[in-house]
């Protein structure tokens, strides 16, 4: 197989992963990003390390995409994850993972949700900690992958994948704590 | 030994498998004599089977799916298409390329085929105004604004974007400005524009100067005009910015900044049918 159709073969393989990463970073212009990070990607691809897994290696394209249009368009977007970064956060580590202790999800499963509203709370996470819980619980990389890819330490992903789990489950135990919620129940414009 | 507050800590990355095996096997160890630390580890797991584990990614539109394919398609030809390009230009330059141009005599655009890397770069520009066009037509490229005068449009982009964005004025009823959006040629972010000129869609794209610079277009002709794809792409530079009109009516476009009564000097016949 050449390498123009391995490629292919890839994207197609995992176009679903692609488009809803380019939406948690770009939303509206999501298309525009994919189509943009997969332009990038192709002309890199030769140099691309076989032995390495292609989801982290692509969405650390379209991360840096994503960068690169934002700081030429030097526009502050409170919805963008990549302009949250400087806040400062707990870090945690492999050792000492987190000081306090996860809240259990005991209510969540006598409440019986559903999948879809546990899809649409993780939406509704703020961006920095959705971007996290979306590489971590939905595509299932690793810390370290996810870390390569947001370049930030292991530590950093723990404490926001902490934060950002217990958030969502303080979402699904009390819908109204949602960012936009007025009442029990989910939106359905997706962000 | 493993307390309990060290052990509910390692929770996650126990359930993540992020743990080593030995972190693992004092996880294991603990939540064996302990009871409350057992149950809160089989209501983490059992919240995992019964939604975590069935999360996917939202599937991508089908709409989304055909232009991704299209464009997996395009990158491939696109580069076969650029090495068939410099094969011809080589040969045209290497061969009988000066006696060509002037037999040709498309005057003083044919001097951008003489440089190949001008060519190259005004065939990239046009290939991407284009397609934006294309988009923009077929509003698979949502307007950011819309619905407003142009002036309130250009407050709109100078706001956001770093380089000087001049809207033209509406000289002619036969003119009208439908939104704009910020989008990208290749990637240069731009201010895309859309226009009705008696009814036909035309897009104005306007690029920072120092984009523009970097195509190291000569300064004459002043418009560079080209054909791609079926599309009249006219480009030029102006007030500290780079301006690309793409349409299908040839010089009406200049509709877009002149009135219709003003006399003007014609355009130079397409330089290229890229």
């Amino acid at each position: 197989m050449d390498s123009r159709s391995e490629f292919q073969d890839l994207v197609h393989q995992y176009l679903d992963s692609l488009y809803n990463y380019a939406h948690v970073l770009a939303r509206r212009d999501a298309e525009d990003l994919l189509q943009e990070s997969l332009a990038r990607a192709y002309g890199g691809f030769p140099a691309f390390d076989r032995s390495q897994s292609f989801r982290p290696w692509i969405f650390t394209i379209m991360r840096n995409v994503q960068i690169d249009r934002l700081r030429r368009r030097r526009l502050q977007a409170p919805e963008q994850p990549l302009e949250h970064e400087k806040e400062a956060e707990p870090v945690a580590s492999l050792d000492n993972p987190l000081c306090s202790i996860p809240l259990a999800p005991e209510d969540i499963l006598l409440r019986r949700e559903t999948v879809e509203q546990v899809r649409e709370a993780i939406r509704h996470l703020p961006p920095l900690l959705r971007e996290i819980v979306e590489l971590r619980d939905i595509e299932g990389l690793s810390y370290r992958e996810i870390a390569t890819i947001v370049s930030r330490p292991v530590g950093t992903v723990m404490s926001r994948l902490y934060r950002g789990r217990n958030l969502l489950r303080t979402y699904l135990v009390e819908p109204r704590e949602r960012p936009g919620e007025k009442g029990i129940g989910v939106r359905n414009d997706g962000l | 030994m493993m307390d309990c507050s060290t052990a509910k800590s390692k929770l996650f990355p126990y359930v993540d498998g992020e743990l080593t095996p030995e972190a693992r096997g004092e996880i294991e160890a603990h939540v064996a004599r302990c009871g409350a630390c057992r149950r809160l580890l089989d209501l983490e797991v059992a919240f995992r089977e019964a939604y975590v584990d069935r999360l996917r990614p939202d599937p991508a539109p089908e709409p989304v799916r055909e232009r991704v394919t299209a464009l997996l398609g395009e990158l491939g030809q696109g580069r076969r298409g650029a090495r068939r390009q410099r094969r011809f230009t080589r040969s045209v330059v290497g061969g009988v390329g000066a006696a060509l141009l002037i037999v040709v005599g498309l005057g003083a655009g044919m001097a951008l085929q003489s440089h190949l890397g001008t060519r190259t770069t005004l065939a990239e520009l046009a290939d991407a105004a284009v397609e934006q066009h294309q988009k923009l037509v077929r509003d698979l490229l949502p307007p950011d604004i819309k619905d407003v005068p142009p002036k309130a449009a250009e407050e709109w982009f100078k706001k956001r974007l770093a380089f000087n964005v001049n809207l033209p004025d509406l000289k002619t009823e036969r003119l009208r400005f439908l939104g704009g959006r910020i989008s990208h040629l290749r990637e240069v972010e731009v201010a895309a524009l859309e226009y009705e000129v008696d009814g036909n869609n035309v897009s104005l794209f306007i690029i920072p100067e120092d984009a523009y610079r970097k195509l190291r277009l000569k300064d004459k002709p002043r418009f560079k005009v080209v054909s791609h794809r079926g599309y009249d792409v006219v480009i030029w530079r102006s007030q500290g910015a780079g301006y690309t009109i793409v349409s299908e009516i040839g010089d009406r476009a200049c509709l877009m900044c002149h009135a219709p009564d003003e006399k003007l000097e014609p355009l130079p016949r397409p330089s290229a049918h890229l």
